[in-house]
């Protein structure tokens, strides 16, 4: 498959550690987890960021003095880097349907790390995309095992 | 809701699956051409208009009633990319598609 083949190209001669980090599943993951994370720290952060008058809070500006807010920036940045090499090698159809899983990983981080609480439909909805990215991601996982 | 929101929201999902298709579409090119640089460009510009139509957005409704609508851009971005990219699609990667729209759209009405 030529998406997978341009890249290891690129690793043989360095360390596993390289080789992983070139691997383009590993960076799709990797971009949908920083993405997940980040959205963790900018709710952490927007909640301590001092409320301005109703004509410019909208646009949540004043976040920009909170550290947390700033970690969330850059792991946004990060991603979105990610994201691009993710781009080079792989197909859209397949990268951005999986991208999705960040709508399981939003979800069950602000349940374990910010006590909110997930509804019914909100779980119905997480076993969706669950059973989505597997129904994607299986016969892409069986092709890679083959080279 | 009206008229001109709904074309707002119409256009922040617009927006923001051209900047998937024309950011890939730069990826696929040599990092230092003309071409790169044109499409990076608009790919950037139109994820930029997207973000800011939506924070606009977010002022007169809810989240729970913008982001069902992003649960489309799964489908539509893997339809254009096989029909404007010549990406190959199968059956099961359109089920897998739907599946993660429907799961989205879920996710997002509660």
């Amino acid at each position: 498959m030529s998406f997978s083949t341009r890249h290891s190209s690129l690793a043989t001669r360095h360390s596993s550690l390289v080789t992983l980090l070139l691997n383009p599943w590993f960076q799709i993951a990797f971009s949908t987890f920083c993405v997940a994370i980040a959205e963790l720290f900018l709710k952490r952060g927007a909640a301590q960021a001092p409320k301005l008058a109703a004509s410019v809070n909208w646009t949540g500006i004043s976040g920009l003095g909170i550290p947390l807010v700033w970690i969330g920036i850059l792991l946004m940045a990060i991603s979105f880097v990610s994201w691009l090499y993710v781009l080079r090698f792989l197909p859209l159809s397949i990268a951005f349907p999986l991208s999705q899983f960040v709508h399981v990983l939003v979800p069950l981080f602000s349940w374990i790390f910010l006590g909110e609480l997930i509804s019914p439909r909100r779980w119905a909805g997480i076993t969706l995309v669950v059973l989505g990215v597997f129904t994607i991601a299986k016969p892409v996982a069986r092709l890679e095992e083959k080279l | 809701m009206t008229p001109i929101s709904a074309l707002l929201i119409v256009v922040t999902l617009f927006a923001s699956v051209t900047g998937q298709l024309v950011l890939k579409y730069a990826m696929e090119s040599d990092l230092r051409s003309r071409r790169f640089a044109v499409y990076f460009s608009a790919g950037v510009a139109a994820m930029a208009l997207a973000f800011f139509v939506t924070l606009g957005l977010l002022q007169h409704f809810d989240l729970s009633y913008l982001f069902p609508i992003q649960g489309l851009s799964v489908v539509i971005i893997s339809l254009l990319a096989a029909l404007l990219l010549r990406e190959k699609l199968t059956a099961r990667l359109l089920v897998g598609a739907a599946l993660i729209s429907a799961g989205v759209i879920l996710v997002s009405l509660s």
